[in-house]
């Protein structure tokens, strides 16, 4: 019951505070009032779903199910929400979890790509990480970039460099050692950098 | 040239560019959201009676307010009857579902 309190979902820095709009929906949806509940749907469940999609692209077959994972973690957690920060950041540190969740029971299956030729971290020069300076460019470049990873790669990826898990947290949830972890992270970040440069997503 | 090492890279990747997408959840799947989060409710004892759900300001649909008003106890006042609504298996089942009379929650989640 303390950890929401002690240790919240949302471990980012997030602006602003609980309005009273928060406060009122969370006792409604813990009175049961049913229109509440679909209140609280309506308000978050674009968010999440985006962020959640976002974190699993492009295997999409298993974002709704995840997003109503959210929700109802949500719903059994509420009566620990105490106003600390605002609701949708709560509930956003909750799709966190989750979603490091799914990356942990990912990464525990055994690496098909084990044996993969591991070369040292090779530099890549600043022009050509700025070659493409403008944002929506960089936005479809890596978003075409991490699909075309092996789906092991792209998860440490974006477990390590978007949700900012350090090895030693990802080697502890995943059950691995930190140096498999590195190790993995390694030949992911290798392997995007090769993808990157040559512009091959296949 | 400077040069940067592949972790760098991608710390500098990551920082640039945000991930989130903006398409917005399916109408269809909020709608499962809804019909999920209100079963759980159920499970742990009876919902707010619709008579308590009008008086704190909130609509109710047409079938809602039969029930409310119908000669029943407060315990049925309390049941989801949402489930046995033909509004609930459209919403889960379509993006546009046909379906227009104000107070429903599952219209108000199609508009959302």
């Amino acid at each position: 019951m303390q950890r929401l309190e002690q240790q919240p979902f949302d471990q980012r820095p997030t602006a602003g505070s609980p309005s009273s709009e928060d406060l009122e929906l969370v006792a409604g949806v813990l009175r049961k009032d049913r229109k509440a509940t679909a209140e609280f749907v309506a308000r978050y469940a674009d968010a999440l779903y985006g962020y959640v999609r976002s974190r699993l692209a492009p295997q999409y077959e298993h974002v709704e199910d995840l997003v109503q994972e959210v929700f109802l973690t949500s719903w059994q957690s509420l009566s620990q929400y105490r106003g600390a920060g605002p609701l949708k950041a709560w509930v956003m540190g909750i799709a966190r979890h989750k979603v490091e969740d799914y990356y942990r029971e990912r990464l525990r299956a055994p690496e098909s790509i084990e044996n993969a030729d591991l070369e040292p971290d090779k530099s890549t020069s600043v022009p050509e990480m700025y070659r493409l300076l403008e944002q929506d460019e960089l936005q479809k470049n890596t978003q075409r970039v991490l699909a075309a990873l092996p789906e092991q790669y792209r998860l440490v990826l974006l477990w390590r460099y978007w949700e900012r898990a350090s090895a030693r947290e990802m080697a502890l949830k995943t059950g691995k050692t930190e140096k498999a972890i590195e190790r993995l992270l390694a030949r992911a970040r290798a392997e995007f950098r090769e993808r990157w440069n040559h512009g091959q997503s296949s | 040239m400077a040069s940067l090492r592949d972790d760098e890279f991608m710390t500098k990747i990551a920082d640039a560019v945000e991930l989130s997408e903006a398409e917005p959840a399916p109408a269809r799947l909020k709608a499962r959201l809804y019909s999920a989060l209100v079963q759980q409710q159920v499970q742990t004892g009876p919902l707010m009676s619709l008579s308590e759900t009008r008086t704190s300001g909130h609509q109710l649909c047409v079938f809602e307010q039969l029930v409310r008003i119908a000669p029943v106890g407060e315990k049925a006042k309390s049941l989801n009857i949402c489930r046995v609504c033909h509004a609930r298996v459209l919403a889960e089942h379509l993006d546009n579902p046909p379906i227009y009379w104000s107070g429903c929650p599952y219209v108000a989640l199609k508009k959302s």
